[in-house]
């Protein structure tokens, strides 16, 4: 580790996480596990069609059925079309809304129709079986080319050519450049429909009262954007929803950023009853509810003698499924961060499309349109450099952004750290570049190969993103124990955002980490606050923690000098002691200043009655509500080993070298962690995992684990090395900034990029499979 | 039809009405109230549901509660005993091996009837003991960690 960042107590250091031995021995605060007496439980009925209109619907034996309480069918449900996704106003202009709780016209396989709610979960679900639906079927298209055709059948109306939206971004004159170049290279990449795979299935429970009000629990990344979506589609004011924040859920990674079926039906089913409704989703529903949009990209790259990026023209297709959701954006985000900025390039045209099919509804997944911009701009670096003779390494590292250079995205700003060459060095050293071998020339059946893959500008959080909110804030209480409660509405999704967030207000605070505790939040009680996603939650949320502590902190200081007769400037806290500085006699313990600042006015004293200061009386508390300062890049490096076997064509990942600027590192062991993780999401996109649909039913084939393959411990290399560069970003907590998501984006092309150089077969379709190899290698 | 049949969980003796399609994991949570072992797809696929019946590591979806009378089940709230975590749990949290946590519970039984079985086991034997035992955060790495340190700290 480099490190330059100013020196911390608490920060740097592995601890506890808070939450784990609750999951060691059982785990009790999953929503999976939320009951509620009374509480009824509901089922979905889904179509089996991909693209029909409903004629008729009789569900008067299902109502009939002993133990069930409440069918809704779509003419009880309010027809107002929004769009799900949770990180914008429901409204937002650059989404799309054309989504309905339930409608009489079914766009996709496994659409909801109808839903049920009785005693038991498997009343309801008998109960499905035995409601009448009468589908008049239409014609249907899974494929975005053949939904762009003319004659093609309308899947909404208006949206012309099935196409939902068409963003086209350009830089210079891309036409006149490629005139320049002197080298033009054009290539077709393809990615797949992946799944998160969260573990803990989404689920809610959602309970009404006599006044209308709505309490909702449920297994989510985004506590506001769930109230705000459930609020609209119900046509209600927003305070009368209140969302619990859950106290960690298993599992999100993008996958649970948009409001589903679920929670709008269990709410309405809960006022139609007056009693808790809980819904949770089988394996097979979490596989057709969200993905990762499959893009095609057709790149064309202009390339002068000397290595250099020229010229760039690009065009996206992504399927989107039956409606827009995630995919209105996510083709905005691959535009800009998978390809348009991810090396200087002055002269460039890019044009996306989002396009309608009657495909399952895509989501939101970590990279969030990275990846597929990745997999294409990587591939094509190393196919140029193979064909022209250049270093890799060396050709990144000259067409690179460089610290100091305006921000690509917002240009009013300076990429003021960014050490993205560090990344690349240092990681190409721990990997052995200079060893490494022109492509397929290992001897033997088994051939290994070196490669990289890179994401040199990302984001923390949205700072800067049309439509997109970017909040966020914190309570910090302290206790007259000498201990601190932090409240956020940021939901931890397993990746230790309630770690990070407790380090950073301990260090503000003067605290050990164990001594904050991160403590309940709802709606009703916390600031607003974006979901945790975009990488955002210790760049965004950990300046307004760092920001509630702070004035926490001022507070405890102002109470403390009074008693002390010191200027609270003159203070410091350490060690669960408040210090006059240079005078370590001077001191009084956290513990008697926060109880002395809530103690009775008069206390009884020997002496009789005494007044104190009233002046000092009150909770030592902060506030934050706020957008953070901006939004600076990390740059992120990947290296991977494999080893291929040209008989079978089966891949082996030998060793995973991964480099990234994070600004500062905070929890050495939860930063590894997201590394570890990011590449096994990242290698099962690059080799095995394929949400497939039968291609004329549109019915989903992969929708367990017994089908849909992800890496198990035994394929997973053996070890992930990460190497965190600490830049020491001006504008983060502490100098942090963000990790997450190019964890998840740099695998796939590392890992194409190291096949080629195993065994010189380039694969431009993920996942790339044996038989991908082998036909590569003419041996199919 | 519902029947009644006697199983024993955790040392105690349950005497309980089930279906014959109830799964065991159905009855822990659902009857029993025993949420510590985790429906992640109840296709038997991914693990997260993993008890030991007779000292096996058992996909607890996939067994019907009716089977299990006459053979001990152990799950993971029955592995703390006096307040003492088992040597896996204290070594997944030392191991940093704990992210959303859902798999948790099922990985940490099927390793404990590694550990049973073979006191000191290779990394390729971890690997293997838990590849039934899906994690979608961690990439495996700290989980092999925590059980070589688990067996380390019980040698």
């Amino acid at each position: 580790m480099t490190s330059s960042t100013t020196s911390t107590t608490v920060l740097g250091k592995s601890v506890q996480r808070p939450d784990a031995l609750d999951k060691v021995t059982g785990g009790k605060h999953y929503p999976v596990n939320v009951t509620l007496p009374g509480m009824l439980h509901a089922k979905l009925l889904r179509s089996p069609y991909p693209h029909a209109r409903i004629t008729g619907i009789d569900a008067s034996a299902a109502a009939k059925l002993p133990g069930v309480k409440a069918v809704l069918l779509p003419q009880d449900v309010p027809q107002r079309k929004y769009c799900p996704v949770y990180f914008v106003p429901t409204l937002a202009p650059s989404m799309v809304q054309d989504m309905l709780i339930m409608s009489d016209t079914v766009r996709y396989a496994g659409q909801p129709v109808a839903a049920v709610a009785a005693t038991t979960a498997a009343i309801a679900e008998q109960a499905l079986e035995l409601i009448e639906v009468d589908y008049e079927e239409l014609p249907a298209v899974f494929d975005a080319d053949a939904a762009m055709a003319e004659g093609a059948p309308q899947i909404h109306e208006g949206a012309e050519n099935n196409i939902a939206v068409n963003p086209v971004v350009a830089f210079g004159d891309a036409e006149a450049a490629f005139e320049k170049a002197d080298h033009i290279f054009e290539g077709v990449y393809e990615t797949q429909r992946v799944h998160t795979c969260y573990m803990e299935p989404r689920v809610c429970v959602v309970d009404s009262d006599t006044g209308g009000n709505l309490t909702v629990h449920s297994s989510m990344q985004h506590l506001f954007g769930l109230r705000e979506k459930l609020a609209f589609v119900l046509g209600m004011p927003e305070s009368k929803v209140r969302v619990i924040k859950p106290a960690y859920i298993g599992g999100g990674f993008g996958g649970k950023l948009d409001i589903g079926y679920i929670e709008p039906v269990a709410a309405l089913l809960s006022l139609k009853t007056g009693r808790p409704v809980r819904i949770e989703q089988t394996r097979y529903e979490d596989f057709i509810s969200t993905t990762r949009n499959p893009i095609r990209v057709y790149l064309k790259t202009g390339i002068s003698k000397d290595g250099r990026f020229v010229a760039r023209y690009a065009e996206s297709t992504l399927d989107c499924g039956a409606h827009a959701t995630h995919g209105a954006e996510v083709i905005n985000v691959h535009g800009m961060f998978g390809i348009l900025l991810t090396y200087p390039c002055p002269d460039q045209h890019w044009e996306g499309k989002t396009v309608y099919t009657n495909n399952m509804i895509g989501g939101g997944y970590r990279g969030y349109g990275s990846p597929q911009g990745a997999f294409a701009v990587e591939s094509q670096i190393d196919e140029i450099c193979e064909e022209l003779g250049f270093d890799p390494v060396e050709f990144r590292l000259k067409n690179s952004y460089h610290q100091g250079d305006p921000h690509p995205f917002n240009p009013q700003a300076k990429l003021d750290s960014y050490r993205f060459q560090d990344c690349l060095t240092q990681a190409a050293e721990r990997i052995g570049w200079s060893s490494r071998k022109a492509a397929g020339s290992d001897q033997g059946v088994k051939k290994r190969g070196i490669g990289l893959g890179c994401q040199p500008i990302w984001v923390s959080g949205c700072v800067g993103f049309p439509d997109i909110y970017e909040h966020s804030g914190a309570i910090v209480k302290l206790n007259r124990d000498g201990t601190a409660d932090l409240s956020t509405a940021a939901v931890d999704l397993g990746s230790g955002q309630i770690t990070t967030l407790c380090m950073i207000a301990a260090e503000e605070l003067g605290l050990e980490a164990d001594q904050v505790r991160m403590t309940y939040a709802d709606t009703d009680t916390v600031p607003f606050d974006a979901p945790s996603h975009a990488s955002r939650v210790t760049y965004s949320s950990g300046n307004a923690v760092k920001a509630a502590a702070g004035q926490a902190r001022q507070r405890l200081l102002e109470v403390a000098g009074g008693l002390l007769e010191a200027s609270p400037d003159d203070l410091e806290v350490c060690e669960g002691m408040v210090r006059v500085k240079g005078s370590p006699d001077s001191q009084i313990s956290v513990v008697d200043v926060v109880t002395r600042a809530e103690s009775p006015f008069v206390v009884m004293t020997e002496e009789g009655p005494q007044p104190t200061n009233l002046e000092e009386k009150g909770t030592i508390i902060g506030l934050s509500s706020m957008a953070p300062p901006a939004n600076p890049s990390p740059a992120t490096v990947e290296f991977v080993e494999v080893e291929v076997d040209t008989e079978t064509g089966q891949v082996k990942i030998l060793r995973v070298v991964f480099a990234h600027d994070l600004g500062k590192l905070i929890h050495p062991a939860g930063a590894e962690g997201q590394v570890e993780g990011g590449f096994q999401q990242g290698m099962g996109y690059a080799l095995m995992e394929n949400l497939l649909f039968d291609p004329d039913s549109g019915a989903c084939l992969s929708s367990d684990f017994l089908d849909y393959k992800m890496p198990t411990a035994v394929e997973m290399p053996p070890k992930i090395e990460s190497i965190f560069i600490e830049s020491n970003e001006p504008t983060g907590p502490f100098g942090a900034k963000s990790l997450s998501e190019p964890c998840v984006t740099v695998p796939a092309p590392a890992i194409a990029n190291a096949i080629y150089n195993a065994v010189g077969v380039r694969v431009r379709e993920l996942p790339i499979t044996p038989e991908k190899i082998l036909a590569g290698l003419g041996k199919l | 039809m519902k029947q009644l049949i006697s199983i024993e969980i955790n040392g105690e003796v349950h005497e309980l009405a089930v279906a014959p399609q109830d799964s065991l994991l159905h009855v822990l949570r659902e009857e029993l109230g025993l949420i510590g072992t985790k429906k992640g797809c109840d296709t038997g696929g991914c693990g997260c549901c993993t008890v030991q019946i007779d000292g096996r590591a058992v996909y607890s979806c996939m067994t019907y509660a009716m089977s299990v009378q006459g053979k001990p089940v152990v799950t993971i709230e029955g592995i703390t005993e006096n307040g003492q975590l088992d040597p896996l749990q204290q070594a997944f949290i030392d191991a940093g091996a704990v992210q959303c946590g859902y798999c948790t519970c099922g990985t940490i039984m099927a390793a404990r009837e590694l550990l049973a079985t073979v006191p000191d086991p290779d990394e390729s034997q971890i690997r293997h003991a838990i590849a039934g035992n899906l994690c979608r955060c961690t990439g495996y790495q700290k989980i092999v960690d925590a059980i070589k340190l688990a067996a380390a700290n019980s040698a």
